[in-house]
């Protein structure tokens, strides 16, 4: 109970803030660290209604703004009640079987989720997905790539035989979702990140697994036998961008399965970040998606970071990972069960 | 030759330590003692001892985990093939008082830690190390310095700390790697480390502290590319003084300055889950 709590406090201690986004100041002057480059330093989040792909439904990328303002007041009905603030009843007896009267029953209720509460604003436009390109705002998916993501989807979804075949989110290898990406996406919640400076590394700390990415600047990839679970980062400043590459991902990091989108990159996908500052509390995040084995075309998002809160508490997820091994007893509990013992 | 070299780095150094670390305590009175006493701790280090083994000194013996034999201790059976790869290497105590000053209580429980070493190390399952243990694991950190931030990153289950440089106050909550407030103490850059959750330990002999334990770190740059660091652990709970371990850090440099990725949760998966795999392996 004690842990849970802890666990509650955790989540809240980096609640996202609310910056509002305007358009930017052509003229605007970012400080500077030593050595001249932009200094991008502090905590940042990616939290906001606004998704990967464009909803079904939602024909343009730019809202209007009566567009957004409903958007924004759908997710604060569905999402800012207050009895689902209040704490859980200890004593409340189970629910019956696909009762679900009380919401959030047999997964998170609202207390737990920060997904943010407004519309991702690019130069003061609300928009209605990250990607930019296609212009659909939706993947382009390749028929072999869609198999392949089908493939390694539905293991997931099934097979429950192995600890290897279940998502990040069960295993504790990283954050689910691609939240540490690259590409950055925002999930559920956690969608913190703290870049720290010089001018030899970027350090992106990524709040969910207390994963740091350490981009080298001015370097090489490394060969291709070391993999990383977020690939292999470099880095340079181009003008006031600061832009990385990285390739060469560890094999079981291709899903990137969140509620609310899924893709799939594979081990030798290229991703290319831009970060610019467009004002001290905004970073304008560019991403381009190369990875013709799964997509018919490269494909571009375009995100803000906003400055936070901080600081980032740990999560520590490994440590206390109850939910693999009770995944995996069950499925070995239902098997003894079927096969009659 | 050798001190026209050293006049070069410090050349070269010079922008980096304008921009460093807060005030510039002690006046660089000549280039040689800002060599000695330089406020940047930027790069990737490692320490180059057997403390992750034991802080306090220890023979060389046959294995962590050991049963009796007819004519003393033999590798456990969960370790036996490992072979001389399991064996301890010697070393000496890194502790300054040579032994580390338990309570008679808490003394007991470190040799029980001990003797079921294989059960409860908390490095076997790859939890977070905690601190000071991350300082002087077999793998290398490094130091990401500036007037504003600083980060350690550990190669080691992708272990980290932001180091805050102003005085957050009390922790809300206690964790793996504890909270950390860092500030300059003349050249020595202290970091305060508290909070942290009582369930790390120091090494693989079972030496630990309780969630009440208050570690002081210290970091002093000796040379350009080594670090004098101690730690200073104070804990009632668990000791009858606070005590101090110290040890030489050591810079990386060329193509070996860099962290490799070492996200041991996949490794771990069979010792903790393999039992509950459809098909277990043995």
């Amino acid at each position: 109970m004690k842990k849970l709590f802890v666990s509650a406090l955790a989540l809240l201690a980096c609640n996202t803030q609310a910056f509002a986004s305007e358009p930017w100041d052509p003229a605007y002057e970012p400080p500077r660290m030593a050595d001249g480059t932009p200094d991008m330093q502090g905590i940042w989040t990616s939290a906001s209604i606004t998704v990967l792909e464009r909803p079904d439904g939602i024909d343009d990328l730019i809202l209007s703004e009566i567009e957004a303002l409903a958007l924004e007041q759908g997710t604060f009905e569905a999402y800012g009640v207050q009895e689902d603030m209040e704490p859980t009843d200890p004593d409340a007896p189970a629910l019956a079987k696909g009762d679900s009267s009380i919401r959030g029953a047999g997964g998170y209720n609202s207390f737990w989720v920060d997904f943010g509460n407004k519309v991702g604003r690019i130069n003061g436009e609300p928009r209605s997905s990250w990607v930019v390109e296609p212009e659909t705002g939706k993947l382009p998916w390749a028929p072999e790539g869609a198999m392949t993501f089908m493939q390694v989807g539905a293991q997931m979804t099934r097979n429950f035989d192995d600890p290897e075949v279940r998502p990040a989110a069960e295993r504790c290898t990283i954050g689910f979702g691609s939240t540490g990406g690259p590409p950055m996406i925002n999930v559920l919640y956690n969608n913190h990140y703290q870049i720290v400076q010089s001018p030899e590394t970027v350090a992106i700390l990524v709040e969910m697994n207390h994963n740091t990415r350490l981009v080298r600047m001015n370097s090489e990839h490394r060969p291709g036998a070391l993999r990383g679970w977020l690939g292999d980062s470099i880095g340079r400043w181009e003008g006031d961008t600061l832009v990385v590459n990285t390739t060469n991902f560890h094999p079981d990091a291709g899903v990137r399965g969140a509620i609310r989108h899924r893709f799939y990159l594979s081990a030798e996908a290229k991703v290319e970040e831009r970060f610019t500052l467009k004002s001290d509390d905004e970073i304008f995040y560019e991403f381009y998606v190369d990875d013709p084995s799964i997509y018919t075309q490269v494909w571009k998002g375009e995100m803000p970071l906003r400055r936070a809160e901080g600081p980032i508490y740990e999560y520590a997820c490994h440590e206390a990972n109850y939910s693999l091994p009770n995944i995996l007893a069950g499925a070995r509990r239902q098997e003894a069960e079927a096969a009659g013992n | 030759m050798k001190r026209r070299w050293k006049s070069a780095l410090l050349w070269l150094a010079a922008p980096l330590l304008a921009g460093c670390g807060g005030s510039a305590n002690g006046p660089a009175e000549s280039s040689e003692q800002v060599a000695e006493f330089d406020q940047n701790l930027s790069g990737v280090w490692q320490a180059m001892n057997t403390a992750n083994y034991d802080l306090e000194a220890h023979h060389a013996r046959h294995a962590l985990q050991t049963i009796e034999g007819p004519w003393g201790p033999q590798p456990d059976p969960r370790v036996v093939h490992l072979g001389a790869v399991g064996a301890v290497p010697a070393g000496d105590s890194v502790v300054q008082s040579g032994t580390i000053p338990y309570t008679d209580e808490a003394l007991a429980r470190r040799n029980e830690n001990r003797a079921n070493w294989i059960d409860r190390d908390p490095e076997i399952k790859c939890y977070l190390p905690g601190l000071p243990r991350a300082t002087y694991m077999p793998f290398p950190f490094q130091i990401i310095q500036n007037d504003k931030a600083m980060l350690f990153a550990y190669e080691y289950a992708n272990a980290v700390r932001n180091i805050n440089l102003e005085d957050p106050g009390e922790a809300p909550l206690d964790s793996w790697m504890g909270q950390s407030y860092g500030y300059w103490d003349g050249n020595t850059f202290v970091i305060e480390v508290t909070a942290q959750n009582g369930q790390t330990w120091f090494d693989r002999s079972g030496n630990f502290g309780s969630p009440q334990m208050k570690v002081t770190e210290r970091y002093t740059k000796i040379s350009p590319d080594h670090i004098q660091y101690e730690a200073t652990i104070d804990d009632p709970e668990t000791y009858t003084e606070p005590w101090t371990i110290d040890m030489i850090l050591y810079r990386k440099v060329g193509k070996e300055a860099q962290l490799q990725e070492f996200n041991c949760v996949e490794f771990v998966e069979e010792l903790m889950y393999g039992h509950l795999r459809k098909e277990p392996l043995r």
